[in-house]
């Protein structure tokens, strides 16, 4: 799939500016992911390898069509690679991506290692063209353990040569992304890797827009995201049969105010309650409140007070009630500083005639508040 | 009693705040308009405040809305001081978005704290969020049966 995809680059004619319209129908191939504007900015990619002239552009231009061969089929092209292009085409697409496999500096040896055994592919049969990019490349490829898999059986029939010119590439390569890494290099590596097996091309392609992200960063931040929806779709009700990430989040969006609504609505209610609470009492109907249990779900209408079933009834004497110790599992819980501030926050807040008066010099009244 | 959670911490919290809000003195105060408004807005404060209690400081959208409620108290306590609302915001969009148009925005927007966080935090700030808040319109709706009865 990617290896596929950077070989049928590789094999076309070649132009320097894959960037340009090359890059759209592999683009428009990959999934929805935007890349962003960022393919066009590899000025390194034509400076790292140097000089070859592999064509890319038009590899570009042919990759839809080429995207169907198998990744066997990509394998013999590789020895038709110039590296160049290839590094190129890696530099290009590995800005957020392949920077952390890249370069030596951050990445960690191991990941190159691996890398270049696994980017040695193409390198022997390209007759010691530029490997770097095709290194490169693999090395993207190679972290994921999967994609290994695909790809070692591919490239098992490379040798590794020329590490020199990994080195150089990565170097190259590495000086035009340092700015673009993060620190996960070594998840980056395989997130990158893990790229290929889907689309080759693709993930070189995905840089995402932020100048740090790593296709492999990207992959687990993509599966960290979908992960969660999926939490999100048990939790809003009636969103089984969603699928799509979009209506979610609408779904998401409208449940999310609907709550806020409701919160207020009711709030609205008991402001207009007259409250006459006393210590005691405090504690039945926190009893009583907590025991409630017909009001679980929460409907999107504003459906005012449900009633519950209440068992007990407000005139329950107090000798009754077990002492409760109601501020023991409200202290006890958050750090002593965090409850005090709130403490403090919420005396503050509400007593406004001696919150007022400590906080404005004014000595508001408590209208004002 | 029951174990501590967070709707007991809330339930108890709440009521507490309740307790200390100024009594309507008289019934005919208690209607007009200013006075239920200002209540009003007092509850919704106890409300954030005590959730956000309730769910302590290991929540993102618990400590912005923790920052929140003090700098509203802050506005109304001193007026001669512009302040705005913290929403610090928008130094980072986040990550990719995954949904079309601006649907992150206002998810960004609904989520206290939501405007800098990565794409990836909002969302697990999201489903906490909404499991605080369920919680949170379940008490008030008992409370409110409780006193309305």
């Amino acid at each position: 799939m990617g290896s596929e995809d950077t070989a049928n680059m590789r094999s076309s004619t070649g132009g320097e500016n894959f960037f340009g319209s090359g890059w759209d129908p592999i683009v428009s191939m990959n999934q929805s992911e935007s890349f962003g504007s960022e393919f066009g900015n590899s000025p390194y990619s034509s400076v790292i390898l140097g000089n070859q002239t592999i064509p890319s552009s038009s590899h570009l231009v042919h990759y839809p069509s080429d995207s169907s061969h198998g990744l066997v089929e990509m394998v013999p092209k590789f020895p038709f690679f110039g590296s160049e292009s290839f590094s190129e085409m890696v530099g290009s697409f590995a800005l957020p991506d392949c920077a952390q496999i890249v370069p030596t500096e951050k990445t960690s040896t191991a990941d190159d290692q691996q890398v270049s055994e696994e980017g040695k592919m193409g390198i022997s049969p390209c007759g010691n063209r530029k490997k770097e990019g095709i290194r490169v490349q693999f090395s993207i490829q190679s972290h994921e353990g999967k994609n290994q898999r695909e790809i070692s059986g591919d490239s098992s029939e490379y040798t590794k040569e020329q590490d020199e010119k990994k080195q150089k590439i990565e170097l190259n390569v590495g000086a035009n992304l340092r700015g673009k890494q993060t620190g996960k290099q070594g998840k980056d590596n395989s997130n990158s890797g893990e790229a290929p097996k889907e689309n080759y091309i693709h993930m070189r392609a995905k840089r995402g827009q932020a100048t740090n992200s790593h296709s492999l960063a990207e992959r687990v931040r993509r599966e960290r995201i979908s992960e969660r929806m999926r939490l999100l779709q048990e939790l809003v009700p009636g969103c089984n049969k969603i699928t799509g990430k979009a209506v979610m989040l609408d779904e998401i969006i409208n449940y999310v105010q609907s709550l806020q609504q409701q919160v207020e609505f009711l709030s609205m209610k008991l402001a207009t309650v007259n409250p006459e609470l006393n210590i005691d009492l405090d504690r039945i109907l926190s009893k009583e409140i907590l025991q409630s249990q017909s009001n679980s779900a929460a409907i999107p209408g504003f459906v005012p007070g449900m009633s519950s079933s209440h068992p007990y009834p407000l005139g329950i004497p107090h000798g009754a009630l077990p002492s409760i110790p109601s501020t023991s599992p409200y202290h006890s819980m958050p750090q002593n500083l965090w409850d005090n501030e709130l403490q403090s926050l919420l005396q503050m807040g509400f007593d406004p005639n001696p919150a007022i008066s400590n906080l404005a010099p004014n000595g508001r009244s408590k209208l004002e508040l | 009693m029951k174990q501590s959670s967070i709707k007991t911490r809330f339930t108890y919290g709440f009521l507490r705040t309740l307790k200390r809000l100024p009594k309507t003195r008289a019934k005919s105060s208690s209607f007009s308009p200013e006075e239920i408004s200002k209540r009003c807005r007092i509850i919704k404060l106890a409300t954030d405040a005590s959730m956000a209690s309730a769910v302590g400081p290991r929540r993102a959208w618990s400590r912005a809305l923790i920052r929140r409620v003090r700098s509203q108290r802050r506005q109304r306590q001193r007026q001669w001081l512009v302040m705005r609302r913290t929403r610090r915001g928008e130094r980072k969009k986040g990550g990719k978005e995954v949904g079309g148009g601006g649907q992150t925005d206002s998810l960004r927007k609904l989520v206290p704290g939501g405007e800098t966080m990565e794409l990836c935090t909002l969302l697990g700030e999201t489903a906490h969020y909404i499991k605080c808040l369920t919680t949170q319109v379940q008490v008030m709706r008992n409370i409110v049966d409780l006193f309305s009865n």
